[in-house]
């Protein structure tokens, strides 16, 4: 009986756990409105873009002698080649989700969305 | 039980050993496959143009005059307009390279003393810029192109020239003594010409005018920096554009909304190198000096609606100084505006900006009045 | 410790090895950081139900000092110990409470408590929460991988009656 009880007890948290996430995996997959990605390495921010002004091109992000590839297509970001073992960063595609970052755990990589810095269309330099 | 015990430590190592081996195989196949693919987006200089779809622009990016260049155009007629945007681009590089030796150009330098026939957008881009050469007193010289070399900033080959071969090259520039007529160009012997500081506003007009006369309401162009704005954005509203902080590239200095416009910057971060001593040489060479020009601005903007003004304004004004960009702006300034970086840290801004200049620094902004 | 639970542990830990380094090559079902079958921890499950906490603390980090070596992978290896640490505590008090039947319900909730401890030790390593909006998918994928080894778990301990 004693049993049952923490049954239904435990059997309900991992309802809610799995409701939670559900919700959750809904509300960080919601498209971005922002055209702003920021490329943290090692904790870092090395570089902000502007998705819509950036024009195609790869180029190499380095850290502690670890290589990612990140390629810029029609005003979309990708990871195009890494050197970590797993290659979820490559696996990920092209950075879609306002909340969900492209991520490489090994070679301590993250491109995500961040806030438009002020929807400016264009830079002159 | 044993048995097994056995086949599956033994396994158990036959597993492991693969697992390593495979592992570093991989990863080297995988760094080499990485380095080949740079190298070949490297190479990837071709122009690509993209088809919009609803309210996405139609796009296209192409590397030309030394510059990445991009046009975002919104409507129905965008695509089969960048096309034509593209080839007149490339024509316009043709014809404007001062390193192609087949260019119009390149053929004028090779003529010098005579009278060479050039097409129209030569002639008349060379009138132009000979225009403001005049209008700014010489503060812009498109024959300063010898003292330029000398210093390296065409080949990134830097080297500080000494002042005999400064003097020495000197004699031979001088905007007064290019001859025009109708659309032959003659330049006197040993003269050699450039575009570089109207070539990219000169571009960014003709994009402009291709694009609206195919029915193209709503574009934007940068190339390489200049931008020009066609119309305002699809929705009606003003395009915002962003001034670079030349203290800090990655930053941005101000914003300013236009439309119709072209904003197009001079700064002393695009191209320079720095001598042993720590001295930083930039490009926009000062016709009077042969040497960079140090007369207190870092940046200069100019903000009109023809892009070619606004590029040999920008480097004039640059070439200028503070004090009397100040000054050419209060007398010229009826059709242009101006946002000027000093090397003390201060913005100068033109008061026709003042609606919708807004500062993105911690700089100090002072508002010229006419 | 006597000998037959030193060959035990042994083989335990060889078992948990080879179901780590087979998972190793399945190739990632889903492209999210973190999400694995966690075929190993049907070892932990078992251990857990049979022996003692401590030792099977024992069988547990050397299947992942061993593993994170044999896989040539030493950075993932802080996520594993970080994920294992906080599933481990948490299943020592779980399957105390649960009895064995159930086991897959403390397997379901030790792989959740795994995919926190891995996404804690990604915020600290990373120097960012950003990586915390993988939660979600590492738990739902928890929940199925931990119900898929509970289950394993289960037929396990009822066909082996060595105790």
């Amino acid at each position: 009986m004693k049993d049952k009880k923490t049954i239904i007890i435990l059997l309900s948290i991992i309802a809610v756990i799995v409701i939670g996430s559900v919700i959750g995996i809904f509300y960080v997959s919601r498209p971005s409105e922002s055209n702003t990605v920021e490329i943290v390495s090692n904790g870092k921010v090395v570089k902000t873009l502007n998705l819509s002004t950036e024009k195609n091109n790869s180029f190499e992000v380095e850290n502690n002698g670890k290589i990612n590839v990140v390629e810029i297509k029609n005003g979309k970001i990708r990871v195009k080649s890494a050197d970590c073992p797993d290659k979820v960063c490559v696996d990920s595609g092209w950075l879609k989700s306002s909340d969900l970052p492209i991520v490489c755990l090994p070679n301590k990589l993250i491109i995500r969305f961040t806030k438009n810095s002020d929807d400016i269309d264009s830079v002159s330099k | 039980m044993k048995k097994i015990f056995i086949y599956v430590s033994v396994l158990a190592l036959m597993l492991c050993g693969c697992q390593t081996d495979n592992s570093d195989k991989k990863n080297s196949n995988e760094t080499t496959e990485s380095v080949s693919e740079i190298s070949q987006t490297d190479e990837e200089l071709a122009p690509q143009i993209y088809e919009g779809d609803g309210d996405d622009p139609s796009t296209l990016d192409i590397f030309a005059m030394d510059t990445y260049m991009n046009v975002k155009a919104y409507g129905e007629n965008s695509y089969d307009a960048l096309i034509l945007s593209s080839d007149e681009i490339q024509k316009l590089e043709d014809i404007f390279s001062v390193t192609n030796k087949d260019s119009e150009i390149s053929k004028i330098n090779e003529s010098a003393g005579n009278f060479c026939e050039v097409s129209e957008d030569t002639s008349s881009i060379i009138k132009t810029a000979l225009d403001y050469c005049q209008k700014t007193d010489g503060a812009l010289d498109i024959s300063i192109y010898p003292v330029l070399r000398e210093w390296g900033f065409t080949t990134g080959d830097y080297k500080v020239p000494d002042d005999e071969t400064i003097k020495n090259l000197l004699k031979n520039t001088g905007y007064e003594k290019i001859e025009t007529n109708e659309n032959k160009i003659k330049i006197p012997e040993n003269y050699e010409i450039d575009l570089g500081s109207v070539a990219k506003g000169y571009t960014s007009d003709k994009v402009s005018e291709i694009l609206s006369e195919n029915g193209v309401e709503s574009a934007l162009l940068n190339l390489g920096g200049n931008v020009q704005a066609v119309g305002s954005k699809p929705d009606g509203s003003d395009w915002k554009v962003a001034v670079v902080n030349p203290f800090d590239e990655s930053e941005n200095l101000c914003s300013i909304k236009i439309n119709n416009k072209a904003v197009i910057t001079s700064g002393n971060y695009e191209r320079y190198f720095t001598d042993d001593n720590g001295n930083k040489y930039w490009h926009i060479i000062d016709p009077e000096t042969g040497s960079p020009a140090r007369n207190g601005i870092v940046s200069a903007t100019v903000i009109g609606e023809k892009g070619v003004m606004c590029d040999a304004l920008s480097t004039s004004l640059f070439v200028l100084g503070t004090e009397k960009a100040v000054d050419y702006w209060k007398k010229n300034g009826s059709d242009f505006e101006i946002i000027l970086v000093s090397d003390d840290k201060e913005i100068y801004v033109s008061d026709g900006l003042t609606d919708s200049f807004e500062n993105l620094s911690d700089m100090k902004v002072n508002i010229i009045e006419r | 410790m006597s000998v037959k639970k030193i060959s035990r542990f042994g083989l335990l830990t060889a078992i948990a090895l080879i179901l780590f380094i087979v998972e190793l090559r399945i190739p990632n079902l889903v492209p999210i950081p973190g999400v694995k079958l966690g075929l190993a921890n049907i070892v932990t499950i078992f251990a857990l139900y049979r022996y003692k906490p401590s030792e099977t603390g024992l069988i547990l980090t050397a299947r992942i000092l061993l593993g994170s070596m044999f896989s040539g992978n030493m950075s993932s290896m802080i996520y594993s110990i970080s994920g294992a640490v906080l599933c481990f505590i948490g299943m020592i008090f779980l399957c105390k409470i649960v009895p064995e039947k159930y086991m897959w319900i403390s397997s379901i909730l030790g792989a959740v408590l795994h995919n926190i401890g891995q996404t804690i030790a990604a915020i600290i390593l990373m120097g960012t929460f950003s990586v915390i909006a993988y939660l979600p998918f590492l738990m739902i994928s928890g929940c199925i991988a931990g119900l898929f080894t509970g289950l394993c778990a289960t037929f396990l301990t009822s066909r082996l009656k060595i105790k």
